[in-house]
């Protein structure tokens, strides 16, 4: 268990995020949801979480976020309790959701884009530019007078976290952002938030190993437990740990691990083909 | 039962200024046994397409045939039975105190009597691998366990057809792999399986067809074969097909595998043979 624990130590600094031997149980259930979770995020880290449903990644967001109380154990979030100061600790942490239709409000992009910044009492020039650096850095720049019901899911999804990106929280927790996408979404999503790697610290919770390779670190929680905090190079390499947790490789790492290729790494299509043409042609020169 | 779409169109909301074409036109065969997989992009119509092979949605034209006759000439609620059609996140609707009771209540308005209603019920939830939770309240069961329980449900009805429209959204990779089993275990007992899915992966393991739809028309269908590596892209065919056509293409013998274990073995092949 304790080399399942090797936090990175590659961000220095206070924590933004610690849980500390956190606990909590919904009313009526006698099982807890979560049991004495204990973890730092550093600024600008990329942790990723993992688990069999029912696990409690849910949880831990809402416990991060306040919608939660936690039943023992602390929370702090940029030092502050977000069960005590809800409204100062979201100014700090925006969420994004697995729906995109679920968090749409306005008539226009960047009306959206601009909600949460009205809701602040932003002035009005400050808040054109916030809104205009947002959906700049999300890629939809020419999308400001579009109606979001018109746009495809992966669109949608940029929406959303433009409107988080303008409340320029330092937290970002992502819950499932791409479970409701297509193939083209996802990889529009996950290519924004990869830009956004270091810049924010950055909470993501997932069932898609593949979203999470080049995470700092991956939490593994199950039953409530952390039972692992690990680089993802350790998580897609521990067989047993993977099992336990009902966690599966992505289709390229389980046909490379089949293959003897794993040690190329490939993480699509292109490099496993080249990873196996590679050995074919090494296969033909030894003959 | 074989049902086809003839050319169907549909148009929500139409004449206002929200109208949208989510059907254009759609000629697709659904057969008497085996799985059809469809898949496309988020807004290419799935769900629409759907709602039509039990006519909860009524084309704005075209026809749904079933065996040959027109679908509307079928006595009222027979084409709810024989097609049972489960919704995206289903276990949103479970309601009933207990898990049995739930699983219950459609076939109890089949009128079946309550001896023939209880026998459905207890061999659904045992299919299912969900006998244990019978008597559970269906609140307090975990996201993989609902999802089965909201399957019993419909199943319970005995469709001839299953549709099952993103039936391993937001589970866990082990409890996803477990619901295809159960797919597989249907398919094999002679229930004809529609899979909705946006997951190319999971539609290659499991489809014995595919539609790849695209802004509302079938752009491909055929077999997994046919239809994935005529459109090996990124956002048409799965991991596996992706690979594959890359390889093919020096080495021939590599040839069509789709599925996870014919891909790993044809790979292995190429990499035993000219390694």
């Amino acid at each position: 268990m304790s080399d399942r624990n090797d936090q990175g130590a590659r961000h220095g600094g206070p924590p933004v995020v610690s849980c500390e031997n956190l606990a909590y149980a919904y009313p009526g259930s006698e099982r807890a949801a979560l049991a004495g979770v204990s973890f730092e995020l550093r600024a600008g880290e990329y942790v990723g979480v993992v688990g069999p449903n029912g696990g409690g990644k849910s949880t831990l967001l809402r416990l991060l976020n306040g919608l939660l109380r936690s039943d023992s154990g602390g929370v702090r979030v940029g030092g502050l309790d977000p069960a005590t100061e809800p409204y100062l600790v979201r100014k700090r942490v925006g969420m994004l959701f697995q729906n995109p239709d679920n968090g749409l409000v306005a008539p226009f992009v960047e009306d959206d884009v601009a909600f949460g910044l009205e809701n602040l009492g932003v002035e009005r020039e400050e808040m054109r530019e916030r809104v205009g650096a947002a959906i700049r850095a999300v890629g939809l720049e020419g999308y400001e007078r579009r109606e979001p019901h018109t746009l495809s899911g992966g669109e949608k999804q940029r929406v959303a976290l433009a409107g988080l990106l303008a409340l320029d929280p330092e937290v970002l927790l992502l819950d499932e952002p791409t479970s409701m996408l297509d193939a083209e979404g996802r990889a529009e999503t996950l290519a924004r938030l990869e830009e956004l790697r270091g810049a924010r610290t950055v909470l993501h919770v997932t069932h898609h190993l593949d979203e999470l390779l080049s995470a700092d670190r991956v939490l593994v929680l199950n039953a409530g437990e952390l039972v692992a905090d690990v680089p993802p190079e350790r998580l897609v390499t521990d067989a047993d740990l993977l099992e336990e947790n009902r966690l599966a490789l992505p289709t390229i790492l389980r046909l490379a691990a089949g293959l003897g290729l794993s040690s190329a790494k490939p993480r699509t299509p292109e490099e496993l083909a080249a990873a196996a043409l590679r050995r074919v042609k090494q296969g033909v020169e030894a003959r | 039962m074989r049902i086809e779409l003839e050319d169907v169109r549909h148009v929500y909301a139409p004449g206002t200024p929200f109208e949208v074409e989510a059907l254009r036109g759609v000629s697709l065969a659904v057969e008497a046994d085996g799985v059809l997989g469809i898949v496309g992009g988020t807004g290419s119509g799935k769900s629409t397409l759907a709602q039509h092979l039990n006519l909860l949605l009524a084309p704005t034209s075209g026809r749904v045939l079933v065996d040959g006759a027109d679908a509307r000439m079928l006595k009222g609620g027979e084409l709810r039975r024989r097609v049972g059609l489960v919704f995206q996140h289903p276990e949103a609707a479970l309601f009933a105190p207990t898990v049995e009771e739930d699983v219950a209540f459609a076939p109890s308005r089949l009128g079946l009597g309550e001896e023939e209603t209880r026998r459905r019920v207890r061999e659904t939830l045992e299919l299912l691998g969900a006998s244990h939770l019978a008597g559970r309240a269906p609140h307090a069961l975990s996201g993989g366990e609902k999802r089965r329980v909201a399957i019993a449900g419909v199943l319970a009805m005995a469709p001839e057809v299953l549709v099952l429209d993103e039936p391993t959204a937001g589970l866990d990779p082990a409890t996803g792999e477990d619901l295809l089993g159960i797919v597989r275990a249907l398919r094999d007992g002679g229930t004809s399986i529609v899979v909705i899915s946006h997951d190319l992966d999971e539609v290659a393991e499991v489809a014995d067809r595919v539609c790849i739809l695209e802004g509302g028309e079938v752009r491909a269908a055929g077999t997994p074969e046919e239809v994935f590596y005529a459109h090996p892209e990124a956002s048409l065919a799965p991991a596996t097909v992706r690979t594959a056509s890359i390889l093919r293409d020096p080495y021939p013998e590599v040839g069509k595998p789709v599925r996870f274990e014919e891909t790993l073995a044809a790979l292995n092949g190429l990499l035993e043979g000219r390694g």
